[in-house]
């Protein structure tokens, strides 16, 4: 079976600039993906390369078995939401539906006709409010029956409420066509309910990737007094370690139970997790830093 | 894709309609005062090769009393530069500015069929247009080709074949603007730029050698016209057949005046010619035939090249 997204040293330099580099996933089938990661992390450029709206300039992406830039036919099946739900402004709700029923093959109007968008079809789209917009450009990705849903930070500009709806006619639409959904987002907490795999992206390139129930029990908050680090066991790596005072708490992966006494051993929550990956500056695996020869000039 | 063309292009649609139904208008209302002048000097009696006497007043009344109407006419040749700016240009400018080629391009139809069959059918509205406007040219300039010809620029470029041609080639490449800047106004102002210097150029450096020129040397001091032709140059030449500057034309006309000849035939003694290179009024449909087929010849390759840059162009 073909994985619905697999890219393999993917690479995408804009001018002088990597927004992405030497990134290699494969996201499984059925899945709810998290893409995190912050602003400029490559998340944004990592779709639109998934959609076959840039070629990457290294390495390959395969959506459905199919290279999206190589065969554009494969985005029939391919649901795309680019960021901010561009839509016409001119075009009624109802015209939305036309263009994409006329532009697309694998149209699903019953899908569409039943899908509480709850948008009056006379409507421009430039009246609508951004939840209304947000809601009506998922229902068109989701009408053409799609194996994979991509989603570009759908959440930006929604309040909660909006966001809720979006979610909610979201898990319908996969429910019922069975896709598998990336979500790319900067804000953890708005994907966190819905994901079942994240992949994080640091700096354009992949810092971490997996399931979710896996990854949170791979990690463990350790909690004990200040006192110089050596291997514990049980634990693999550290992640994180802050100092407050005479406390240390310890961010790990861990490959066994970790039973000294010593240290509290705690559950690590999804977003908390994340962020310790994402700050580059708090990463005490990383090589450390060579100190800089001084020179004199001149 | 026709739905989708007509629902994003409809209101140039109507516009376009109009101007169409506003110059068939203007047309009608003007020529009724040319019609009536025409019978009533009964100019017809006078076209060529009927040299009845008195006729060259009569036809110089006519066309003076008319000339600054085919004067603006001639203004009509920018009709086919507004399919460019107001069609071509917006049609991918508009929607790399608003971002709503990520909706278009990622639906089931590839960008390369959306591009092609929406060009098509604008184009193909495009041709009628300007197919329109020159029948209504030509059915208004027709008193006028009778007398005066129509292969000058002032004719040629309003009337005829070329007319689709240029709004077709004007058209392409306001599309291709429009993927190169990415914005309406620079896609505009590129599509300008580059269809009036190409109509600049073929006018100036090709369409005087589309066929080589003919040539009618006349004795110095015959100053007729030449009727329905246009005419490329008119230079006196002395015996040896060498260029005469102004200046040595002068002299030799102040030369003939103090010496108490008449300077005419002077000019004639001191065997100097005028030659006229030309191309003949009866060139009109294939110098047609041929500047159209450029234009569409260049029209289909800036698509061509359109359609291979929409493929890679990123974003």
């Amino acid at each position: 079976m073909t994985p619905p997204l697999h890219a393999r040293g993917l690479g995408k330099r804009f001018r002088r600039e990597w927004l992405l580099r030497d990134c290699t996933l494969t996201i499984p089938e059925g899945a709810v993906v998290g893409l995190a990661g912050p602003n400029a992390a490559g998340k944004s450029t990592l779709l639109s390369l998934a959609a076959g709206l840039l070629a990457p300039s290294e390495g390959s992406i395969e959506v459905l078995g199919r290279d999206p830039m190589r065969e554009p036919s494969v985005l029939a099946e391919v649901g795309f939401v680019a960021q901010g739900a561009p839509l016409y402004r001119s075009f009624t709700v109802a015209e939305t539906i036309e263009f994409a029923r006329r532009t697309n093959s694998r149209w699903d109007k019953e899908l569409v006709a039943d899908m509480p968008t709850r948008l009056a079809s006379r409507t421009k789209v430039g009246a609508l409010s951004a939840g209304e917009r947000a809601r009506l450009a998922l229902a068109l990705a989701l009408g053409k029956r799609p194996r994979l849903v991509l989603l570009d930070e759908p959440f930006a500009g929604l309040d909660p409420l909006a966001g809720r709806e979006f979610l909610q006619l979201l898990m319908d639409g996969v429910a019922e066509t069975a896709a598998t959904v990336v979500i790319a987002s900067h804000v953890i907490a708005d994907i966190e309910r819905v994901c079942d795999h994240i992949v994080l992206l640091t700096g354009g390139g992949v810092r971490l990737a997996g399931d979710v129930e896996e990854l949170l029990e791979s990690h463990r908050i350790l909690m004990g007094p200040r006192r110089p680090l050596g291997p514990i066991r049980g634990v693999s790596s550290i992640v994180r370690e802050r100092h407050s005072g005479r406390q240390l708490t310890l961010l790990v992966r861990r490959d066994g139970p970790i039973h000294d006494p010593s240290w509290t051993v705690e559950r690590v929550g999804l977003e908390e997790l994340l962020l310790a990956y994402m700050a580059p500056e708090r990463m005490p695996e990383s090589v450390p830093r060579e100190r800089l020869p001084l020179r004199w000039h001149g | 894709m026709a739905w989708v063309t007509w629902r994003q292009h409809r209101s140039q649609l109507v516009v376009g309609l109009g101007l169409l139904v506003a110059l068939a208008a203007a047309a009608f209302g003007t020529h009724l005062p040319i019609q009536a002048a025409y019978h009533r000097d009964a100019l017809s009696d006078c076209l060529p090769p009927t040299a009845r006497s008195g006729c060259d007043i009569i036809v110089r009344h006519f066309q003076s009393e008319f000339e600054s109407w085919v004067a603006a006419l001639r203004g009509l040749a920018v009709l086919p530069a507004l399919a460019g700016l107001f069609v071509g240009a917006p049609l991918l400018s508009r929607e790399l500015e608003h971002g709503t080629h990520r909706f278009a391009w990622t639906q089931g139809v590839t960008r390369r069929r959306w591009l092609l069959s929406k060009t098509a059918l604008l184009a193909g509205a495009t041709i009628v247009a300007g197919a329109a406007a020159s029948a209504i040219v030509m059915w208004w300039r027709g008193p006028f080709d009778t007398l005066e010809g129509r292969m000058a620029p002032s004719g040629f470029d309003v009337e005829g074949l070329v007319v689709p041609a240029y709004a077709l080639f004007a058209l392409a490449i306001g599309v291709l603007a429009g993927l190169v800047y990415r914005r309406t106004v620079a896609a505009m102002t590129a599509t300008l730029v580059a269809f009036a210097s190409t109509r600049f150029l073929v006018l100036k450096y090709l369409r005087p050698h589309f066929l080589a020129p003919l040539h009618s040397i006349v004795s110095a001091t015959d100053s007729a016209g030449r009727g329905g032709d246009w005419v490329l140059s008119d230079v006196l030449v002395d015996a040896g057949g060498r260029g005469i500057t102004a200046g040595r034309e002068d002299l030799a006309v102040l030369h003939a005046q103090q010496a108490g000849i008449d300077p005419h035939t002077y000019l004639v003694t001191l065997g100097w010619k005028r030659v006229i290179s030309y191309q003949p009024a009866g060139r009109f449909w294939t110098f047609q035939a041929i500047e159209a087929s450029l234009f569409v010849a260049l029209a289909v390759g800036v698509v061509l090249t359109m359609l291979w840059l929409v493929r890679r162009t990123p974003r």
